[in-house]
């Protein structure tokens, strides 16, 4: 039965392909190829569960392929099927199938109706990977997947600022995420030292309980899948993603940030549930976020005058008490509670245009106009602070700008002295240098080489840092984050023995998609276009297939799951030894960065407003 | 508004001062007040009293919206066919002369123009960015958007804002003493804001500094959120617009903006920095100031204008065709009924198919509230609904009463699921019962509380308070109900001016109009706009009301107005979007009516299901070829459906208004794109009626469409963009983000389908009447002299076209000769296109050419 678990991948991905082809006027090929996936898809379901409880609901493991397998590590494809998985699909399935079929005539004659549909699939497939998978490697592509479509959805309205900006806010604190649930891979590699799979989690109480429950791993470990959780499920102090998410068509935000994207933390939480299962203290801790969460979105959601942005926080709300369920171990009040929050918020958020009549009509019926009374006293100082406080969200959305992103900026700036010239007159030669050395690590003393792979890290990360911050030349911006990359791979090749394969599986892609976007941006150049990164420009407005083709160079350059740079990602932070945490910690950060200055050219350069005068653009605040 | 542009135009350059700018601020804002209520008008009404494309082009330089076209596409809708060659050298020579032909024609067809440019506004502010750089609008706006919305809401938050009854600033004033928290991060911003001495002059002295700068920075930073600033101004002017009322002015947005701006600046930079006067390289500019006139712009006029002709032209003949080949007519039969329909474009059809459904039927058409102005309260309603043109001030109320039943709720909107501990259990409790109402608004949809029913605004079975009996019954200033003798002045006033004076057949239906939606917060824009954007089943009932009273006809017929005593009016109304008429007092029919009333129904019904397949043509969901009664079904699914983003298509494609006899127009397909007001000359030979006729059209026909023209020319600036981002915010408006401004102007789902051309208005009548006629009123004469409204007067003898240009009539002689002639209407709407792609080169060609109907009657 679970040779059948792949299936639940590949039907929503055959169906994506199918929609790879048709233009966007053909609505109707675009919609019943939509739907018959996802029928065939829930109809799938509903018999497999009914087969499966039918054989007394047994948890399920099915090996997939290996894509890439060495002495020490391996990658491969793996399915695991349980009760969460079940609960899961189903409620995916029902609701991808209940908004596809709204949206056929929602969406009609929308100019992105082909991409909408193209991004629900991939989506739906991108579920279907994390419910169904096996390991954390195959829950990461899924991952990935959310993460990429979300990004597009978000930023549908790709010819307006606010959609591209918030699509960009909200992709930032996604990468982050995925890094974290890189480090988690990374951790539990090392920690168990082999790839673990879900199935052998529930085992780990039997056989590793000394390093589960060692000191130094008891919070650390489940506490980086915490953080990943936290983040997609917007709890606090991430909360305040969520309702700036909802730029897309009413449909997608239904589906997306009011039901099944955003619980997938949720998900994620239960998966590692094993981790922490008789773990008092981080308990206590998941259960404090949950309560916080819960007590401080639901304040903001009380004060909030915008539909859309009061369901967001009161899903959030809900989110943060199904935490507490899980963490409480009552795993079945938490998928019942799933189930039902997913259901309701879609549907209110479906239906959320026609409040506006829904309550007038009320009000004209039953208003009373409210009593104002002024309350000086203690309690009522304090009722005004939180209402002043939930109006600016508790400044969560500045916070994360603070904390996050602007002390990046100030480091990022001490290297604003690096230029072109001094990325092809001394950076590129210390490379070269180092890669004859990396050839010839006879000529270089012992005593060197250890600390050859931190130097070229940091060095790595500068030049993530440099992109980060890059304001005026995309060009410049795209070679610092080869570059990045480039110095990467160096100093994991002076980390251990090298291993050519390994390497190249990872700068194959870099180089490919690095290619490929360096003669994107050249064109534009060509072209007398400006590819400044000042402002957005909208060259996708006249130039779409162009955007495209750019958009999937970046996708490989920042390793997302099509390119063999993701799997590389994986291999390179295999190859760093558990304790060296700066090597790791200088690493990730370069891969968060380059990341999101990856994103950030592309958005840049191709998304926003185009502001040639002789066609409609909105103004940059609708 | 003459003086008050002079005003603008004499100011530039003299001291600031505070009290005028705002004036002025408001004047170029947008004007559309909250949703519940939509009341169409012209986007650019502050341009008014400038000629139409000096107009558009100006605006168009100073607040960077597109005005027209672009080139491009007039040159391939010229390719198309849909612009016509002769007609394009006909404008040409009216505009250039015959010497000007050839050079003119090159330009416009093949001459290559630079169409970017800078827009004027925000060229001051930009500095900030520039010189700081710092993004002050993204610091900024969030959370002003957030404090206006939350200040203003009507509803949506369950906590409401303290001190909301004491006007904004003071209740900000107020909830910074009185709470541990602060909107403000910085002390200089939070201590002004207590300070007394400080004013909008003296924060402007600190942010922008030089006092030549200040008018410019003002416009500059109000319209980088024109929706919002528009929606306070709005109130401002009209409390009443929300049923909520809260005292809010433009003046408290400015001072606590700048506040903010004040406060993000010390922020951001905190003593490092100086007036933005300091850092700027330009010269204060006049944002007014006149433009020049450009060599694209007289192209892009030539190719509007010949954009309109092509159309106009195809009219122009038609009509004349029918002139000359009157259909005979059988003998004057006695008429069955006579229908009096709104002016409304969409009743256009419906009108054609009652026609020839029963051809001894005879049609009406007049402005929507029936010329019975008041305002209506509903049994258990807490608020005044007005049900008369927006200019108008009613005197009367109009009370509902016997009703038992009571307003409906819907479990699933309760707002406690944003609670805390119900929160939680409702979200448990309702969750499952949500997706089970998903599946049943999908697969089968139908009526429910929160969907906007037309038919709910009166209560079918209620009672109607209309005549008063004393004149002392006043309450809030208004008088309940109308005396005999001002029904008669009113049920006079309209039976004469649509010529409607003799003949009266032994039922006449007053049939009002309003229009069902599910999830369309835009939902006003599709009921009647000559009753403030509401459905108008009480007028058409007041009236039926008033025409029926027997000291009323007793009086009307010593004036010489004889309505037979078996006439009786009946009052219904048509739901525009599902295709219902709904009959009102149907039990006061006699015996005899009763039972031609219902033969009647039957051709109503006819007529309904010929309407509804006609409409389907432009409706992806549904197959015109289907059997004619599934199609009515699921036009009727289509307004109780939350998918449906188009349950009608409104006003779209509107274009035309007729004033003067059916005759006229019987037997053209117009493809609903003609207001049709019923007048006739020859009861009002010297056009006494027809100033009372022509008034409101200009402002009501004429606000439709050229709102309509600017949100079809300018989706993103002018109109709101695509409905499906649409957040809904405090119940007033929309707005696509969460951090985003109020989108004010018409969704693209409403405008896809239009053409944008302006209003002919052709009016039957000798062209002297006519001219002297909207001589008599300086507003009227505006409206056609600056263009914005287009007028032709067909003569009733020679019915040769005049049109109206430099104030005088010209003759006008169609350059189509042959017309397109339907046998069959059914074959034309089956075999019609529907738009590939809603781009003007595609969506025109849904747009069918006017045909001459060969056979009238009509069965399906």
């Amino acid at each position: 039965m679970s040779d059948l678990l792949q299936y639940f991948i590949l039907i929503p991905l055959i169906g994506f392909l199918f929609l790879v082809f048709p233009s966007n006027k053909q609505e109707k090929f675009i919609f019943w190829t939509t739907i018959v996936t996802v029928s065939a898809h829930l109809l799938g379901t509903i018999a497999f569960i009914l087969v499966w409880g039918n054989n007394g609901f047994p948890v399920l493991f099915g090996k997939g392929p290996i894509l890439y397998a060495a002495e020490t590590s391996e990658f491969s494809i793996d399915f695991y099927f349980d009760k969460v998985s079940a609960v899961y699909l189903l409620v995916s399935g029902i609701l991808t199938f209940l908004v596809s079929i709204f949206s056929r005539y929602y969406m009609h004659r929308e100019k992105g109706f082909k991409r909408f549909f193209n991004n629900l699939l991939f989506f739906f497939a991108g579920i279907n990977v994390i419910v169904v998978s096996g390991n954390f490697e195959t829950l990461f592509i899924g991952w990935e997947i959310i993460g990429i479509t979300s990004f597009f959805l978000i930023a549908f309205y790709r010819d307006r600022y606010l959609p591209v900006k918030n699509a960009l806010k909200v992709v930032s604190l996604y990468r982050l995420a995925d890094i974290f649930l890189l480090l988690g891979i990374w951790l539990c590699h090392h920690v168990f030292e082999k790839s673990i799979t879900f199935f052998d989690l529930y085992e780990l109480q039997a056989h590793h309980i000394d390093i589960i429950q060692q000191r130094s791993f008891q919070l650390v470990i489940p506490g980086v899948f915490l953080v990943v959780a936290l983040i997609k499920s917007a709890q606090f102090p991430f909360s305040s993603w969520l309702p700036r998410a909802m730029e897309g068509p009413t449909t997608s935000s239904a589906i997306f940030y009011g039901s099944l994207s955003v619980h997938m933390g949720a998900f994620l939480l239960l998966r590692t549930y094993p981790f922490w299962d008789h773990n008092l203290i981080f308990k206590i801790v998941v259960i404090a976020f949950g309560l916080t969460t819960s007590l401080v979105a639901t304040s903001i959601s009380m004060v909030q005058s915008s539909v859309k942005t009061q369901i967001a926080y009161s899903s959030i709300a809900q989110i943060g008490i199904i935490f507490i369920e899980i963490a409480l171990g009552f795993e079945y009040l938490a998928l019942i509670h799933f189930t039902c929050n997913a259901f309701l918020r879609t549907y209110q958020l479906l239906v959320s245009p026609s409040v506006l009549n829904y309550l007038i009509h009320d009000q004209f019926f039953n208003f009373i106009p409210p009593q104002h009374t002024e309350n000086n006293s203690f309690w009522g100082k304090l009722k005004v602070s939180l209402y002043i406080l939930s109006i600016k969200e508790w400044n969560l959305d500045t916070l994360m700008y603070k904390l996050l992103w602007q002390p990046i900026k100030k480091v990022g700036n001490w290297f604003s002295f690096i230029s072109m010239r001094s990325i092809v007159f001394a950076f590129g030669p210390i490379y070269l240098l180092g890669l004859f050395f990396v050839y010839n690590k006879a000529l270089v003393p012992t005593s060197i080489i250890l600390y050859l792979p931190g130097l070229f890290a940091g060095l790595g990360l500068v030049m993530a840092l440099r992109a980060f911050i890059e304001r005026k030349d995309a060009m410049i911006g795209w070679l610092l984050i080869i570059m990045n990359q480039l110095f990467t791979s160096l100093s994991v090749a002076f980390n251990e023995q090298f291993d050519f394969e390994q390497i190249h599986i990872y700068l194959s892609g870099t180089v490919v998609a690095g290619l490929v976007g360096y003669l994107c941006l050249q064109r534009l150049k060509g072209e007398q276009e400006s590819i400044s990164l000042d402002r957005f420009h909208g060259h996708s407005y006249e130039r779409p297939r162009l955007t495209l083709l750019f958009m999937i160079a970046s996708m490989g350059l920042s390793g997302f799951p099509i390119s063999p740079t993701f799997i590389g990602e994986d291999l390179i932070l295999g190859h760093i030894h558990h304790n060296q945490y700066l090597l790791t910690g200088l690493t990730a950060l370069s891969l968060i960065l380059d990341g999101l200055a990856t994103f950030r050219i592309y958005a840049r350069v191709f998304l926003g407003p185009n502001t040639k005068g002789y066609h409609e653009v909105a103004y940059r605040s609708s | 508004m003459a003086n008050q542009t002079h005003a603008v135009k004499d100011r530039h350059n003299t001291s600031f001062d505070v009290h005028e700018v705002l004036h002025d601020l408001k004047h170029y804002l947008p004007s559309q007040t909250p949703l519940k209520d939509f009341i169409h008008h012209n986007s650019l009404h502050a341009f008014q009293e400038l000629d139409f494309y000096s107009a558009i082009f100006k605006s168009s330089k100073i607040f960077g919206h597109q005005a027209t076209f672009n080139i491009g596409e007039y040159r391939n809708l010229y390719r198309t066919g849909r612009i016509r060659i002769e007609i394009l050298d006909q404008v040409i020579q009216d505009r250039k002369g015959i010497a000007g032909l050839a050079v003119w024609k090159d330009r416009v067809l093949k001459q290559q123009y630079n169409s970017s440019f800078t827009p004027r506004i925000g060229q001051l502010r930009r500095f900030w960015k520039e010189a700081y750089h710092i993004d002050l609008d993204n610091l900024v706006q969030p959370l002003l958007f957030r404090i206006l919305c939350s200040y203003l809401d009507q509803g949506i938050a369950i906590e409401h804002f303290p001190f909301e009854n004491e006007g904004l600033l003071t209740a900000i004033r107020k909830l910074e003493t009185n709470s541990f928290s602060s909107f403000f991060k910085t002390k200089r911003a939070k201590t002004l804001l207590f300070d007394p001495t400080c004013t909008i002059e003296s924060l402007l002295k600190m942010v922008v500094g030089d006092t030549s700068y200040y008018t410019q920075y003002i416009f500059d930073q109000q319209f980088t959120h024109r929706g919002w600033s528009g929606m306070v101004s709005a109130i401002e002017h009209n409390p009443h617009s929300i049923l909520y009322p809260k005292k809010i002015s433009l003046q408290e947005l400015l001072h606590f903006e700048l506040l903010l701006e004040l406060d993000n600046l010390d922020d951001q930079l905190g003593t490092n920095w100086t007036p933005l006067s300091t850092k700027v390289n330009i010269a204060p500019m006049d944002l007014f100031a006149d433009v020049a006139n450009t060599e694209l712009e007289e192209v892009l006029k030539i190719w509007q204008d010949a954009f309109e002709w092509s159309y106009y032209d195809e009219v122009l003949a038609g009509v004349r065709y029918l002139s000359e080949n009157p259909t005979t007519t059988p003998a004057q039969l006695p008429k069955s009924f006579q229908a009096i329909f709104c002016i409304d474009e969409r009743e256009c059809s419906l009108r054609r198919h009652v026609e020839s459904s029963d051809t001894t039927s005879e049609t009406y058409g007049c402005p929507g509230f029936f010329g019975v102005e008041f305002f209506f309260q509903p049994e258990h309603g807490k608020f005044y609904e007005k049900l008369c043109p927006a200019p108008v001030t009613p005197q009367f109320l109009i009370k509902e009463y016997g009703v038992t039943a009571k307003h409906k709720h819907d479990l699933l909107y309760t707002k406690k699921t944003h609670t805390f501990l119900q929160g939680f259990l409702l979200s448990l409790s309702m969750g499952v019962w949500a997706v089970l109402r998903l599946f049943s608004n999908i697969f089968k949809p139908k009526m429910s509380p929160a969907i906007s029913d037309a038919f709910s605004h009166m209560n079918m079975y209620g009672q109607l308070q209309v005549e008063n009996k004393n004149p002392n019954d006043i309450e809030n200033g208004l008088q309940l109900g109308f005396t005999v003798d001002q029904m008669v002045v009113r049920v006079e006033g309209l039976l004469r001016g649509i010529g409607l004076v003799k003949d009266f057949a032994p039922l006449v239906y007053v049939i009002a109009h309003g229009s069902s939606s599910a999830n369309n917060p835009h939902h006003g824009a599709h009921d009647c706009g000559a009753c403030s954007g509401r459905p108008g089943a009480t007028n058409a009932r007041v009236f039926a009301f008033m025409a029926n009273h027997p000291k009323v006809r007793a009086i009307l017929s010593e004036k010489g107005l004889y309505i037979p005593d078996e006439t009786q009016f009946i009052g219904a109304m048509h739901d525009t979007a599902s295709d219902d008429i709904g009959y009102y007092d149907e039990d006061l029919l006699t015996v005899t009516n009763t039972l031609a009333h219902q033969q009647h129904k039957a051709t109503f019904e006819n007529a309904l299901d010929l309407n509804a397949k006609e409409r389907s043509r432009r409706f992806a969901s549904i197959d015109t070829m289907k059997d004619i009664r599934k199609i009515r079904t699921a036009i009727r699914q289509r307004s109780v459906s939350m998918f449906e983003p188009r349950p009608e298509l409104g006003h779209g494609t509107n274009a035309l208004c007729f004033v003067g006899n059916r005759s006229l127009t019987k037997g053209l397909f117009l493809d609903r794109r003609a207001f049709m007001n019923s007048y006739d000359y020859r009861t009002d030979p010297d056009g006494k009626l027809l100033l009372n006729v022509m008034k409101p059209l200009p402002p009501v026909c004429g606000g439709i469409n050229l709102e309509y023209y600017f949100s079809r020319i300018d989706n993103q600036k002018l109109g709101a963009g695509t409905k499906l981002p649409h957040n809904v915010m405090g119940l007033i408006g929309v707005s696509n983000s969460s951090d985003g401004d109020l989108r004010p102007g018409l969704p693209l789902q409403m405008i896809e389908v239009h053409d944008p051309v302006r209003l002919l208005i052709l009016v039957e009548h000798y062209p002297e009447v006519v001219l002297n006629t909207i001589k008599v009123s300086p507003e009227l004469y505006e409206w056609f002299a600056n263009e914005w409204v287009h007028l032709l007067a067909i003569h009733p003898e020679t019915n040769q076209f005049y049109f109206f240009k430099n104030g005088a009539f010209q003759v006008y002689n169609p350059l189509k000769k042959q017309v397109n002639v339907a046998n069959d209407l059914q074959k034309l709407i089956e075999s019609a296109n529907e738009m590939k792609t809603n781009h003007i080169l595609d969506a025109t060609k849904e747009n069918l050419s006017i045909h001459v109907i060969q056979n009238t009657t009509e069965q399906r």
